[in-house]
């Protein structure tokens, strides 16, 4: 079988395995289609784990949880008819020209993102890849008792091995599945995962000018605006993240992924549709690195904090019961890998930090490594003052969220990161050296969506308001937070 | 009017901001495909292939392996190139092969001169060693290094 076949049979199986429950949580919507390979990798993430925990062959256990999300979909749909797959986004008045700007929005995008993996023409396997990513799903692949000398063995070296396991797992799956038992079909499988992550994100911006289409009274305005964004977003994020987008590295998943999560979570209008796609997407960025997982317990937070909001905390147990519970169980899945990690004493499971004394110096190289890799926010500061300052009615009226969570979603991240770098004990030097271009890669995208998202909601304010809209629609805002009237004009869904 | 005139304001701004970054972004994801750029990544390739394939010559179907050298660079392109499908041995006193590189001049046989060997302790407490066959890269290591 060839690599471009094993690609294919792979990505078709995460797909198959992930796309009931993504259906079951995000509906029938474009975004489903890039998820659902993601959710089936974070499928793969949690049987490796499973298999670590209990015993038993990682395909077992993901036919086995596939299968189970699978029956929880249906029970659901049994349960409540009304979240069937079909379901009408909430307050959804879709016209054909706005369905159609949503084929014409996810074409452009993936075909975007298909033309920026064109580096994979080249054979290249990254450092880390071969030594760590794409070496680890052998040893997902051997017996359980094998698979703990690989992990604790100290003989071993690779401390990096306790990293979580999402990427390794996806290519176990392929490499069971198709028989294929090469670096390169990990990094092919590996890289489409990466497109299937910076599309989703990028949908963000083509579901956020949709949404904005019904306040204003030239509703392709926005809509544009928004496929344009989209798809310039696409090749911005591929040239900050390559070579590494397409040689088997982890860093542009997890940064991807949460870049995603925060464009679903915090800045789209708040529905069960967007908050299911975050689920998905703070699961791929906390399994797939310790990075990741940092930034993604941040998102967690940050998200059931927008969810519950002030008027949630003032009202009923279930105003923020629901929101409560899914961050709670985000958090228990999280956490599972690392928790086994410290069980079993794998190698590289446990930190040592420095002494105080180190602290201003390792301080100052972190600040001066990472500056010269945030040019955006050059740019992306002083727009965001200017919009907040001026556009933030329209913002506001077309139901985006406000924009403080994004940047507050960029500095934790950013802040997570560069405590770690200040706090351990490796030499700092060195480690910024070969890693800030990588570690940067979240606040950076960051950045350029949060530019992205203020070019369509400044499409917008040239759209020119309807007469018949409200004079609010309900959003999030960190300062506003209530029920509100219905959303107008919000149709995301493909059944629109 | 305010907001028509901010609102084109950060629009331009922002889309040519998108735009130049864009093309940028596009310029970084072609080095990708210069040639030299595939040349190192078809030799690294073919390293650790070479090495994968003389370690199959040592090392039989079952048997435990330990990695050895107190080189870490070794340990390292030695994971890199077949630490997906050995059997680790644990404590590695117990290994029934030892493993390990020897760099030298490129000469036939080798992997950019690079031979893998592998040390066999016998029940009677010799010790057997055997040199990795089955593969050959021409030149000298070590394989351009890939970015980190």
């Amino acid at each position: 079988m060839t690599t471009v076949l094993a690609t294919a049979a792979a990505i078709a199986a995460l797909a198959a395995a992930g796309a009931l429950p993504v259906v079951a949580g995000v509906g029938l919507r474009w975004v489903s289609v890039t998820l659902a390979p993601l959710a089936g990798a974070v499928l793969a993430a949690l049987s490796a784990t499973a298999s670590l925990t209990f015993g038993g062959t990682l395909l077992s256990w993901f036919v086995g949880l596939a299968a189970l999300a699978a029956a929880c979909a249906f029970g659901l749909w049994v349960v409540r008819p009304d979240l069937g797959p079909r379901r009408a986004a909430p307050g959804a008045a879709g016209g054909a020209v706005h369905r159609l700007m949503g084929v014409v929005g996810f074409l452009a995008v993936v075909g975007a993102c298909a033309w920026s993996l064109r580096g994979l023409r080249s054979p290249t396997v990254g450092f880390d890849a071969r030594a760590l990513w794409v070496m680890r799903p052998g040893w997902f692949l051997q017996s359980h008792a094998h698979l703990l000398v690989d992990l604790k063995a100290r003989g071993l070296v690779l401390t990096q091995s306790a990293y979580p396991p999402l990427v390794s797992a996806s290519a176990a799956v392929a490499w069971k599945l198709t028989d294929v038992h090469t670096a390169r079909l990990g990094v092919t499988t590996v890289a489409v995962l990466n497109g299937c992550a910076l599309a989703s994100a990028a949908l963000a911006l083509v579901e956020c000018g949709r949404g904005m289409a019904g306040r204003v009274a030239r509703a392709w305005v926005p809509m544009v605006a928004g496929i344009v964004a989209a798809v310039l977003l696409v090749v911005v994020a591929a040239g900050v993240t390559e070579p590494f987008l397409s040689n088997g590295y982890a860093d542009p998943l997890w940064s991807l992924a949460a870049v995603g999560a925060v464009a679903f979570g915090l800045q789209l209008r708040d529905d069960p549709s967007a908050r299911a796609a975050t689920v998905v997407l703070i699961l791929v960025a906390g399994t797939t690195k310790d990075e990741g997982l940092v930034t993604a317990i941040a998102l967690v937070v940050l998200v059931a904090a927008r969810s519950i909001g002030l008027a949630g905390l003032r009202g009923a147990w279930h105003r923020w019961a629901a929101p409560a519970v899914v961050a709670g169980c985000e958090l228990a899945v999280l956490a599972w890998w690392p928790v086994m990690m410290r069980v079993i004493g794998a190698r590289g499971a446990s930190s040592t930090f420095t002494s105080d004394t180190d602290l201003s110096h390792r301080a100052d190289a972190t600040v001066h490594g990472m500056s010269p890799y945030l040019h955006v926010l050059v740019l992306a500061v002083p727009l965001a003052v200017v919009g907040g300052l001026v556009l933030s009615g329209v913002r506001r009226r077309g139901g985006v969220g406000h924009d403080l969570w994004a940047w507050v979603a960029l500095s934790t991240g950013l802040t997570a990161v560069g405590a770690v770098l200040v706090a351990s004990t490796s030499p700092i030097g060195p480690w910024i050296l070969s890693t800030v271009h990588r570690i940067t890669e979240y606040p950076i995208l960051q950045g350029w969506w949060i530019i992205g998202v203020w070019a369509v909601v400044a499409a917008a304010g040239l759209g020119g308001s309807r007469p018949d809209a409200p004079a609010s629609a309900p959003t999030d805002d960190v300062e506003e937070h209530g029920p509100g009237p219905t959303p107008v004009g919000d149709p995301v869904g493909v059944v629109g | 009017m305010l907001v028509t005139v901010v609102s084109t304001l950060v629009v331009v701004v922002s889309l040519v901001a998108l735009v130049g970054q864009a093309v940028r972004g596009s310029r970084t994801v072609d080095a990708q495909l210069g040639a030299r750029a595939v040349r190192d990544a078809t030799i690294d390739d073919a390293f650790y292939a070479c090495i994968d394939t003389q370690v199959h010559s040592l090392v039989g179907p079952g048997r435990t392996v330990a990695l050895g050298g107190d080189n870490l660079a070794d340990v390292v392109t030695m994971l890199k190139g077949f630490g997906a499908w050995v059997t680790v041995a644990d404590p590695a006193s117990t290994a029934d092969v030892v493993l390990t590189l020897h760099d030298g001049p490129a000469a036939p046989g080798t992997c950019l001169g690079t031979r893998v060997i592998g040390t066999y302790r016998g029940p009677d407490g010799r010790t057997t060693v055997r040199v990795g066959t089955g593969a050959q890269v021409a030149g000298q290591g070590p394989p351009p290094a890939p970015p980190l």
